[in-house]
């Protein structure tokens, strides 16, 4: 009887004991600006991987669609929220007015919520989600592919130590002290041919894999270094001793026992490599060695005034247009500043020496 | 103290650097499907070209000996200083096996010269502005001057660089015509005119000259510098708060040091040293935005040149991006040996920590 009481005074007395992810999670739901992106981010998903068809119902034509009668006589698209002629037949041009000919009679409307994107007249609204699926897809798939193989090399070079370990760390000195755009380009357009027709049936547009694959491949180092360094801290503490002491095996020592101490880390990093990635995407992209046009991306839409490296666009007075700038970078911008808030946000939640 | 023996190794091991860049530009090249006899004679089908003139062609340029000779070559001709005859305009000289063409030496550093330009102009402007930015945010951290800086500096980090120089170009630039939109002019000499643009009926003026220079160069060194302005005031902003802790300060704060001293003297040049050597760090983002730049400006720097290296009709003009990557080895290892010895001179301590090493990731 009295043993009991004894023990529920402990209990009260004691703090709640808390697991630290339960820790962090408390302190991500006081941090507003990260909620908020954690809030646009999911937005962002939704609109691009299910609004993205709904749309097209709606207003009823595609991201590939073409209205000429949206582009003006000067070749310049019209602004946001237009209703055009629903028709893919090119205007003619009336000579004592110079003005377009009317369309056809008994031609409908459709809207062009942003507007067209430049002098093929296609919806911008609809490519920007398209774009966005694309370039969210290659920036999150590189960012699994580089966490895969960096935490895996990671945790091999610090846990066996010698030969692995020298080789992977001078290999990432080299490679990070190398401007990666340009290997990344210099890569790109010499090997990627074949992969870039890689589709996993129709999963995946064409060039995504291919980027996909780029960017993991010069972005490993990171989460290779933050596991490596972590494990190296712990490799020598007296859990792991004595897990070693009752005989469970290396595979099972990195797995249960180390692993679960890099995810914080690693889930900051790759954070804000969604959003490093997704601004490799659209430069890469925009330089004309990643996703190949139809298909869209940011990238590509940044490109759009401007055209491309071998051939820029020249600037004409009448047709200038810069909400064609100004809409994807506008998209890239707030996912990449929501992305870094989450990370900071994920950073200061996981922080042991943060406020309980 | 940096000793002889420090330097010969660190010697070594950059030598070494560059023969493993170069071996691998060899084995990127080796990979690749496209012939480089489509330099000399037409490949497209239905074009006009027997084996015996594809068999002459790739004899002229080199590419018929095993690699592993064509390497050694490379590096024989490197070591006397000629980094060979581009693919790209090549010409066989008749009734030989030699060619001529763009020689890739001068090339390369004329690029350098132009990339090395926005480069350094940009990284001067960004940190003469984010160390006095970063040292007056650390001044009072969490007032509204440290949160203005900070929140501007968030937003420059997230802003691609691209959208900055494609705004800069489409306003200032053509818009309201204030600066040159685009085009480099030599600071030396004059340029050539630029080819005839049909879509204008125009073509770029010949023009140089320090005024010409600098006029063409003001976005482009905008551009560069707003994107690690941002990344710098922070970071001059977080060491500087480290820094202000230190019992140094509080001793040179007592014996009666003025506040502006105390910064300026005591805490900015202990700050400083790390931020030099992640500058080091930097030089490879840097010369990925700098492609960006070249790219919207026009501007015909390393970039640029291997953009074209690498987009010609043949392929991949080898000689050019060996030539490139070379010249980008060494600038970073030059480089980051005058930051190391700029940080021993700036904090003599670090010769017994060791370099400093940190990792700030972000593009490029």
């Amino acid at each position: 009887m009295s043993s009991t009481a004894a023990t529920a005074t402990i209990d009260t007395a004691a703090p709640a004991a808390q697991s630290p992810s339960r820790l962090a999670w408390r302190r991500l739901r006081r941090d507003r600006a990260a909620l908020v992106s954690a809030g646009f981010l999911i937005a962002l998903v939704l609109a691009v991987f299910a609004g993205a068809p709904l749309l097209g119902k709606l207003v009823g034509h595609g991201p590939n669609d073409l209205f000429p009668y949206a582009v003006g006589i000067s070749l310049k698209p019209v602004g946001p929220w237009s209703t055009v002629p629903d028709t893919s037949l090119v205007p003619g041009i009336d000579e004592k007015t110079f003005t377009q000919t009317p369309p056809p009679a008994g031609t409908g409307t459709t809207l062009l919520v942003l507007g067209a994107d430049g002098p093929l007249g296609r919806d911008e609204l609809q490519r920007l989600l398209y774009g966005g699926r694309v370039s969210l897809t290659v920036a999150v798939g590189a960012t699994l592919l580089a966490l895969l193989i960096g935490t895996t090399l990671g945790t091999l070079a610090a846990f066996f130590g010698g030969w692995v370990d020298s080789v992977v760390s001078r290999f990432t000195d080299l490679v990070m002290a190398f401007p990666v755009l340009l290997l990344a380009i210099v890569l790109g357009s010499t090997v990627s041919g074949k992969v870039s027709e890689v589709t996993l049936g129709g999963a995946l547009n064409k060039g995504v894999l291919s980027l996909i694959l780029l960017i993991g491949l010069f972005t490993w180092f990171y989460p290779a270094r933050i596991a490596r360094s972590l494990i190296l801290s712990l490799r020598r503490r007296e859990f792991v001793e004595a897990a070693e002491m009752i005989g469970a095996s290396d595979a099972k020592i990195m797995r249960t026992h180390l692993f679960p101490h890099v995810i914080p880390a690693l889930a900051v990093w790759a954070t804000l490599a969604v959003a490093t990635n997704i601004m490799l995407e659209a430069g890469i992209t925009f330089l004309g060695f990643g996703i190949k046009l139809p298909t869209t991306s940011w990238g590509s839409m940044l490109a759009a005034t401007w055209g491309t490296v071998l051939s820029p666009l020249p600037y004409n007075a009448s047709s200038f247009s810069p909400w064609l700038t100004i809409i994807p970078s506008a998209a890239i911008f707030f996912t990449v500043l929501s992305l870094t808030l989450l990370g900071e946000g994920l950073r200061e939640a996981f922080d042991p020496r943060g406020v309980r | 103290m940096i000793t002889f023996g420090y330097a010969l190794r660190r010697l070594g091991a950059s030598v070494l650097m560059l023969l493993v860049l170069t071996l691998l530009t060899f084995a990127l090249y080796r990979a690749i499907p496209a012939n480089p006899a489509g330099f000399l004679v037409d490949l497209s089908p239905g074009a006009p070209h027997s084996p015996a003139a594809i068999a002459k062609a790739e004899k002229t340029l080199g590419v018929d000996r095993p690699i592993w000779e064509q390497y050694a070559l490379y590096l024989w001709r490197l070591a006397h200083g000629d980094l060979g005859i581009a693919f790209q305009g090549t010409r066989a000289v008749p009734l030989s096996n030699q060619r001529t063409g763009q020689a890739v030496g001068p090339a390369v550093v004329h690029a350098a010269m132009v990339t090395g330009s926005v480069v350094v102009g940009g990284a001067l402007f960004a940190l003469l502005l984010s160390v006095p930015l970063g040292a007056v945010a650390a001044s009072r951290p969490r007032s509204l001057t440290d949160r203005t800086i900070l929140v501007v500096s968030l937003i420059g980090i997230c802003t691609h660089p691209l959208v900055v120089a494609l705004l800069l170009q489409q306003f200032p630039g053509r818009r309201w015509g204030l600066v040159p939109p685009g085009n480099y002019c030599p600071f030396f000499g004059t340029s050539q005119p630029g080819p005839f643009d049909f879509s204008t009926l125009t073509r770029a003026a010949s023009c140089g000259g320090p005024t010409a220079w600098a006029s063409h160069l003001i976005l482009p060194w905008i551009t560069f510098a707003l994107f690690f302005l941002a990344i710098y005031t922070r970071l001059v902003r977080v060491r500087m708060i480290e820094v202000m802790d230190e019992p140094f300060i509080r001793t040179a704060a007592a014996k009666g040091a003025s506040r502006s001293r105390v910064v300026r003297h005591h805490a900015l040049r202990n700050a400083l040293g790390p931020v030099l050597t992640l500058v080091g760090m930097d030089v490879g983002l840097a010369l990925g935005i700098a492609l960006y730049i070249e790219s919207v400006y026009r501007l015909p720097g390393l970039g640029l040149t291997t953009l074209g290296a690498l987009s010609g009709g043949a392929g991949y003009d080898l000689p050019m991006i060996l030539g490139v990557v070379l010249v980008i080895g060494v600038v970073i290892v030059t480089v980051n040996f005058a930051i190391d010895l700029a940080v021993l001179w700036m904090d003599p301590r670090a010769a017994q920590a060791g370099a400093r090493r940190s990792v700030v990731g972000r593009i490029a």
